[in-house]
């Protein structure tokens, strides 16, 4: 069975090229427009790599990056938080698993990913 | 005091003739001396008439009293005559008169043995005093036509008279020479006085001319501070303000009585304002600095730039503080829009990029079905022109950033071989599609770790080749990075390119400009890529070079401290 992924994208078309690369390197891919539907699904499931977008809507990255990583029971999930800001990024690589800064691209994220995936 | 000057009005006859006024005045003197005498003498005879016999009266003092009386009345009709009529007439008459007088004031026969003839000088002197000086002599000739008749009538003997004609013709003389040469002196007086006074008025007329010239001169001052659009205020080296023009006292709209005296503190009091704004206002003018130097406050809902310098005098000593104050609102506000913007354009214009990108690399990648050469070459234009257009995009960001002082570095150790490594990644294919060679080379002896911002020297290098790649048609690029000193290194790119002409070599690292404004289209790009490489290395403290010869190729240098500071800026 195929491990979940969760892409929190704001973006229509940045999270279907996500989901694409996601599915691609063997993921069952959910993705969610805003920091609170992302906050509710993520205590519900345990999600193998969240693809977490830093400017979201009503609950932003950062906060959502800090829940996941507080959780005890999502301690094995990998968050990849994706920026455009290449200071956010380096405010959170000490927090995140990976940080990829903006433009990125479809194979980029699914060869990382895909990694991952065999992990 | 009072009586002198009551007297001195009395004496003085107003004439336009100052010898006239001073001849009159003399005569006026004599006159008052005869009319005060004769006034006693009178007095003192009607006091005899009282005290003594009549008959004793009559014998005695009654010739007295009838030519005292006569002199008296003589005197005062003179005087009139003297003050309100010609004063040679009057003097004439008063010479007539006396004359006759001393003529008479001997019996004839005494006159002849010349128990009185000395009296006979008495006009000749005062003829020269109280008419021209040469009337001495007319005065003399009457006094000898006088003796001449008195002696021929009374004696016949003119001989024993001989002398004293001579004598009264060389009193004559003297009188005249003296007479003559107080007028000349008085003229001269008179003459350095008026020259005098003349030059008074020269210098006066000067004077005035130079104080109203002062007067326009600081009335212009006062008028341009007046009217120039810009808040200025001016504090004295005590600190206290001295100077507010209106348009300071518009733009803080406050009134100028809160501002002229008011003390430096005092003034920040003005407004309320936060301890940011009035901590810079306070440094701003009790530091002065010699050089301008220019700071944003908020006042109240205005932004205000202002400007402070010392006023200093010729010694070079510092006399006050000036303080130029300008609505910076508009300006503020123009620039928040711009950043907005650039916000924007960051945001909104790389998204759309973004998916374009990555829909044509799915494409390309077959994740919706089969693809053929063609369209996968299709695909891989659209990637590689979307790239072109992030780039730029970025290059624009890069470039307003920089002018608004907001880009920031990334300093951290990195392995030179890595940004080789990294370029060349990038660059590579880039190259060969144009059929050049991208060749490369790390001094050994450079340390394996260096300080610096890997990202944006890789920006650097690939800025370099890229404006290489354009304008080399065949040959290659070479980059090296070399240690220079101990202190530092710096990067190289070389190229085979048609060069760069030397009058254009300094405009290059100009934003938005290109050698040949028809390269633009022919080379692409927006010229700001030579533009960035210079703003990014003077930011990390490096210095750019270049060096160039037409159809040869061209060589551009960085020279970078190896320590690189933490953070500078």
């Amino acid at each position: 069975m195929n491990e979940l992924a969760i892409i929190v994208e704001d973006d229509e078309d940045l999270a279907t090229i996500f989901t694409e690369a996601l599915q691609s390197a063997g993921y069952q891919v959910e993705t969610l427009r805003d920091g609170l539907i992302a906050q509710k699904r993520v205590s519900q499931v345990e999600p193998h790599v969240v693809i977490l977008d830093m400017h979201l809507p009503i609950v932003s990255g950062a906060d959502l990056l800090k829940q996941i990583k507080a959780d005890e029971r999502l301690k094995k999930t990998i968050v990849v938080c994706a920026t455009a800001d290449a200071r956010m990024g380096e405010a959170i690589t000490d927090t995140a698993d990976f940080v990829l800064i903006k433009p990125i691209t479809f194979s980029q994220l699914r060869d990382l990913t895909a990694r991952l995936h065999r992990l | 005091m009072k009586i002198t000057q009551r007297i001195n009005s009395w004496l003085e006859v107003p004439s336009s003739d100052p010898d006239d006024a001073r001849r009159r005045r003399l005569l006026n003197i004599i006159l008052a001396g005869v009319i005060i005498l004769s006034a006693l003498m009178q007095a003192f005879t009607i006091w005899l008439w009282f005290t003594t016999a009549r008959a004793k009266w009559i014998a005695g003092a009654s010739n007295i009293f009838w030519v005292t009386l006569g002199l008296l009345v003589a005197g005062i009709a003179l005087f009139i005559l003297n003050r309100f009529g010609p004063g040679w007439l009057a003097s004439s008459l008063f010479l007539f008169v006396m004359t006759i007088a001393i003529t008479f004031v001997d019996k004839p026969e005494q006159l002849v043995t010349g128990r009185s003839l000395f009296l006979f000088t008495l006009p000749i002197v005062l003829a020269s005093m109280l008419l021209p000086s040469w009337t001495a002599f007319a005065a003399a000739g009457m006094s000898i036509a006088t003796l001449d008749f008195l002696v021929i009538r009374m004696a016949g003997d003119q001989i024993a008279l001989i002398p004293t004609f001579f004598t009264l013709g060389f009193i004559a003389l003297l009188a005249w020479l003296s007479s003559r040469s107080v007028e000349v002196a008085l003229r001269d007086l008179r003459k350095l006085n008026h020259e005098l006074d003349q030059r008074v008025a020269e210098r006066t007329l000067e004077l005035s001319a130079a104080l109203s010239r002062e007067r326009i001169e600081s009335g212009r001052i006062k008028a341009i501070l007046e009217s120039i659009a810009d808040g200025v205020l001016v504090f004295d080296v005590s600190g206290i303000a001295i100077i507010a023009n209106p348009s300071l006292t518009h733009l803080l709209e406050v009134q100028d009585d809160q501002l002229i005296g008011a003390t430096i503190s005092g003034f920040s009091d003005v407004k309320t304002m936060d301890t940011y704004n009035r901590g810079i206002l306070n440094n701003l003018l009790t530091n002065p600095s010699r050089q301008l130097s220019n700071y944003r406050i908020q006042w109240g809902k205005k932004t205000l730039s202002v400007t402070s310098a010392q006023v200093v005098d010729r010694d070079g000593d510092q006399i006050g503080t000036v303080a130029v104050f300008r609505d910076y609102t508009h300006e503020a506000e123009l620039e928040r829009m711009k950043n907005t913007f650039l916000a924007i354009v960051s945001h909104e214009l790389r998204t759309p990029l973004n998916a374009i990108l990555g829909y044509a690399e799915m494409l390309k990648e077959a994740i919706y079905g089969p693809v053929n050469e063609k369209q996968t070459r299709a695909a891989d234009r659209i990637m590689t022109n979307s790239l072109r257009l992030l780039d730029i995009v970025s290059d624009l960001l890069d470039q307003a950033q920089m002018e608004a002082g907001k880009l920031s570095l990334h300093i951290g150790p990195f392995r030179p071989a890595d940004l080789i490594e990294n370029v060349h990644g990038v660059l590579d294919k880039i190259a060969a599609d144009k059929g050049l060679q991208l060749t490369s080379e790390l001094d050994p002896e450079l340390p394996e770790y260096i300080n610096g911002d890997i990202a944006r020297l890789q920006q650097i290098l690939v800025n370099l080749i890229n404006n290489a790649s354009k304008f080399t048609e065949k040959g290659s690029i070479h980059m090296s990075i070399l240690l220079t000193d101990k202190q530092h290194w710096s990067m190289k790119v070389e190229d085979t390119g048609i060069g760069i002409p030397e009058d254009e070599l300094p405009k290059i690292f100009e934003a938005f400009r290109q050698v040949d404004s028809t390269a633009t289209r022919k080379y692409g790009g927006f010229g700001l890529g030579l533009a960035i490489v210079k703003q990014l290395a003077e930011l990390m403290e490096g210095n750019v070079f270049v060096k160039s010869q037409l159809g040869v190729g061209s060589t551009f240098s960085i020279t970078l401290p190896i320590n690189q500071a933490r953070s500078p800026k």
